[in-house]
């Protein structure tokens, strides 16, 4: 199993330096540990997050891919999907069994077919278009669905942080 | 800073207690004095407690040093997690023995939560093994100290809780000696753990089993837990209250458990199914896709399976993934839920078939092994013999029953509506006492009834073969040969009996004929005559069927206690039979158990009437004449009036059926 999870890791890695996908940086923290990943995610265009560097770190389970890896932002971001502490919350990093929202159909959980680039890509998406059906932040959806200006504001101020200005 | 503060408290409380000591010396300038003068002071105790609590911490931090050594982020949070809620446990567990609270009370506890958090620790680095690429050799010696001086303390304290709540009755120690023993199964685990995965690392290539014996052995201690739980739980209910601080945990064993065997069980049925009924991936198969294994991204050369949704992975891969979810990695297809390759391609041919030729193949279907007994010819010995007696006795007037005729033909035919055969037994019990109707009424149908019952089973008992064996696996043939030969052996067995029953009736038919041959047919003629009579007059009253004139008349021959017991023998057989296709219909249920299993599919009960029809109409055809001559010669016996009657409701029932 370790052995299965290293090489898909170690694959993974080769694949997303070979061709990173736009706007996305990662890799593991360092080489001893392949099971802990840092990853940088750019601010999708023409979004409020625009021109942001957002560092989140990945946790691998021993037996990834059977199991999804845990994301987190190491940085301050205010959004409906993610939690105060910086915990992602979208279906395809839940596995399938357990349901914290109570909305989610299996077909939308992990999966092995899914990658860690698909994983950033999709949190990308999320970034670009929050979902406040359920949301992991209550304060930021609800910014977010009542005062759109205020959680751009937000939103800018945190880009700005994020690259030290 | 953290840090920082921790030495800065470490050093004030060693300041701190070591004013408080040297205070009490200087006054009391002995040991004795200054021991009973710190333990009266309140304040001086407490400082000496802190103190305690600062060594606690520090040999703890010693202790970690030694076995784990720096400990990683993860581990650190988890064990902050942990201990909140072994804390606030521990808190409510004050609660319940508030009664004996005590300093050594107090440090018993912290003792516990100490040893638990060694525990976790434990856990997580043996779980880290899996991921480290390189395990030292430092790792292994701290692992297996570890493990060991563990499993000693937690014996250590089990024994004695156990012993001092022999001695003492249940106190606190109860709790105690239950913490421990679930301390000691999540011992045991780590060891499991660490044991498969030292195996894991020396083999050079994957182990593919070592899943499978980490789920079982989960399932193993998720059960030994929720047992401990459980007794622990109903000890306490007895002993003190109900012991809230153990429903969490509890809570956790029972989930854990249930999910443990939800997973075997419902892994080993997808990997059964891999295995059975996925065909492995060809080489074509391999070329139209990229190769790639999506789930280890690795090329597929070593041996593949191709779902029924045509996506293709590596077997161990997905035997792995079958242990967390059984459906199709790609698209999600619930692989439990899907028809087999095999009979999902053969099914609907089977039955277009069936629809467009309908009768005769079924029967050919249904006897595959005895094309003799196909048509299965209604009991052509036994109208021969009624025939001809009835041709021996032109005289007897014929009474106007063409209606009880009718009924008699229907009740033959009709037997097969009644697929139990238990009310046509009933039919036949009776007459016991009367050998005169015996052969002529009771034994001629049953051939007729059985022959229609075993169709009835048959349709519904067996599978029918599938057009095309080529298609097939070796196991798979060989199931089914195992299915089918029991089959065919059953029936052979059946058609023995039947034709016992068969040798029996015609025994006894050919003993009534020397016998009906040999009276003189004069003394019959009177005595059915006039029993024929009172019966028509009489026919609102049921005659019994022992009614004394034949008892009369057969005691004269002499030739009742001869004719009895063959009846009997028959009867007996007859029930046998019975009994016989009874069980023929437990071993039907049996049966559709099966079904699921290759090429098994459960026949359809509509075709049972399509297929009734036109061989009832056949036999009504062929063997009216035949009847209704043996049925004009039995209608002169008194006891046909019970009979007709009987057959006037089976006209109706028969009647409704048909329609």
């Amino acid at each position: 199993m370790a052995g299965s999870a290293l090489k898909r890791l170690m694959a993974e890695y080769k694949q997303l330096t070979m061709n990173p996908p736009e706007g996305i940086i990662a890799g593991p923290v360092n080489e001893e540990n392949f099971f802990e990943w840092e990853a940088l995610i750019m601010g999708p265009e023409g979004t409020c997050f625009e021109g942001g560097v957002f560092p989140a770190r990945l946790t691998f389970p021993p037996d990834y891919p059977l199991s999804p890896p845990k994301m987190k932002f190491t940085c301050e971001l205010f959004h409906p999907n993610i939690y105060p502490d910086g915990r992602v919350c979208i279906s395809i990093l839940h596995a399938p069994g357990d349901d914290p929202m109570g909305y989610e159909t299996s077909a939308e959980r992990w999966s092995p077919v899914q990658s860690v680039e698909k994983i950033l890509l999709s949190v990308v998406s999320m970034l670009a278009e929050p979902n406040d059906e359920s949301a992991a932040n209550v304060d930021a959806a609800k910014t977010w669905r009542e005062d759109r200006k205020k959680f751009n504001e937000v939103a800018e101020r945190t880009v700005r942080k994020t690259l030290g200005l | 800073m953290m840090k920082m503060r921790s030495l800065v408290f470490t050093g004030l409380s060693l300041v701190l207690s070591s004013v408080v000591v040297g205070n009490a010396y200087m006054q009391k300038k002995q040991f004795y004095p200054s021991v009973v003068y710190i333990t009266k002071s309140n304040s001086s105790m407490a400082v000496l407690y802190l103190q305690a609590f600062v060594f606690v911490v520090l040999m703890g931090k010693l202790c970690r040093k030694i076995f784990f050594g720096q400990l990683r982020a993860a581990e650190t949070e988890h064990l902050i997690e942990r201990s909140w809620y072994a804390v606030t446990e521990t808190c409510l567990a004050f609660t319940v023995f508030r009664d004996d609270f005590s300093p050594r009370f107090v440090a018993l506890f912290t003792l516990l939560l100490f040893l638990k958090c060694f525990h976790w620790l434990a856990e997580d680095r043996v779980d880290y093994m899996e991921r480290s690429p390189v395990i030292s050799w430092l790792f292994h010696i701290r692992a297996i100290s570890l493990i060991t001086v563990l499993f000693m303390l937690d014996l250590l304290f089990i024994n004695y809780a156990y012993y001092s709540t022999l001695l003492k009755g249940a106190s606190v120690q109860l709790v105690f000696g239950f913490e421990y023993a679930i301390l000691l199964t999540v011992v045991f685990m780590t060891l499991t753990k660490y044991l498969l995965h030292c195996i894991d690392i020396q083999s050079n290539n994957n182990w593919e089993n070592k899943a499978v014996y980490l789920l079982y052995s989960e399932l193993v201690t998720g059960f030994i837990k929720v047992l401990l739980y459980t007794a622990f739980m109903i000890i306490m209910i007895k002993v003190h209250t109900f012991p809230l601080f153990a429903i969490r945990p509890m809570y956790l064993a029972v989930r854990g458990f249930k999910k443990a065997l939800h997973d075997v069980i419902m892994s080993r049925r997808a990997i059964y199914n891999m295995n059975q009924y996925y065909p492995d991936a060809t080489e074509e198969d391999l070329q139209s896709t990229d190769r790639v294994c999506i789930i280890c991204r690795e090329d597929m050369i070593r041996d593949s399976k191709k779902l029924p949704c045509n996506h293709i992975f590596h077997t161990n891969c997905l035997r792995s993934w079958f242990q967390r979810q059984q459906t199709c990695p790609t698209c999600r297809m619930d692989i439990l839920h899907v028809p087999r390759p095999q009979t999902a391609a053969q099914q609907p041919p089977q039955q277009v078939q069936h629809q467009q030729q309908q009768p005769p193949p079924i029967i050919q279907n249904m006897f595959p092994g005895f094309p003799g007994m196909q048509m299965w010819p209604p009991a052509p010995p036994v109208p021969p013999p009624m025939a001809q007696q009835g041709g021996t006795q032109p005289g007897i007037p014929v009474p106007d029953d063409t209606q009880g005729a009718a009924a008699r033909t229907t009740a033959v035919t009709d037997t097969t509506s009644t697929s139990t055969t238990t009310a046509p037994m009933a039919g036949i019990a009776p007459p016991v006492g009367v050998p005169y109707l015996g052969p002529g009424v009771t034994i001629p149908p049953m051939p007729q009834m059985f022959m229609p019952t075993y169709p009835v089973n048959m349709m519904s008992g067996f599978p029918h073969p599938p057009t095309n064996m080529a298609g097939l696996s070796d196991d798979e043939l060989r199931e089914m040969e195992g299915i089918e030969r029991q089959n065919v052996e059953a029936r052979i067995q059946w058609l023995r009996d039947i034709q016992s029953l068969l040798d029996g009736a015609m025994l006894l038919i050919s003993q009534y004929n020397t016998v009906a041959v040999n009276m003189s047919m004069d003394s019959i003629r009177t005595e059915t005559l006039s029993t024929a009579e009172r019966a028509r007059t009489s026919t609102e009253v049921p005659v019994p069927l022992t009614s004394p004139p034949q008892g009369g008349a057969w005691s004269k021959g002499g030739a009742r206690s001869k004719f009895s017991s063959p009846q009997d023998k028959n009867i007996r057989k007859a029930q046998s039979a019975s009994s016989l296709i009874s069980d023929r219909n437990e071993s039907k249920t049996d049966l559709t158990e099966l079904e699921g299993a290759t090429g098994y599919t459960s026949p359809k009960e509509e075709m049972i009437p399509a297929w009734n029809d036109p061989k009832d109409e056949e036999h009504s055809d062929e063997m009216d004449e035949v009847r209704r001559r043996r049925l004009h010669h039995f209608s002169s016996s008194s006891s046909l009036s019970s009979f007709s009657k009987q057959d006037d409701e089976t006209i109706n029932t028969e009647s409704g059926f048909q329609n």
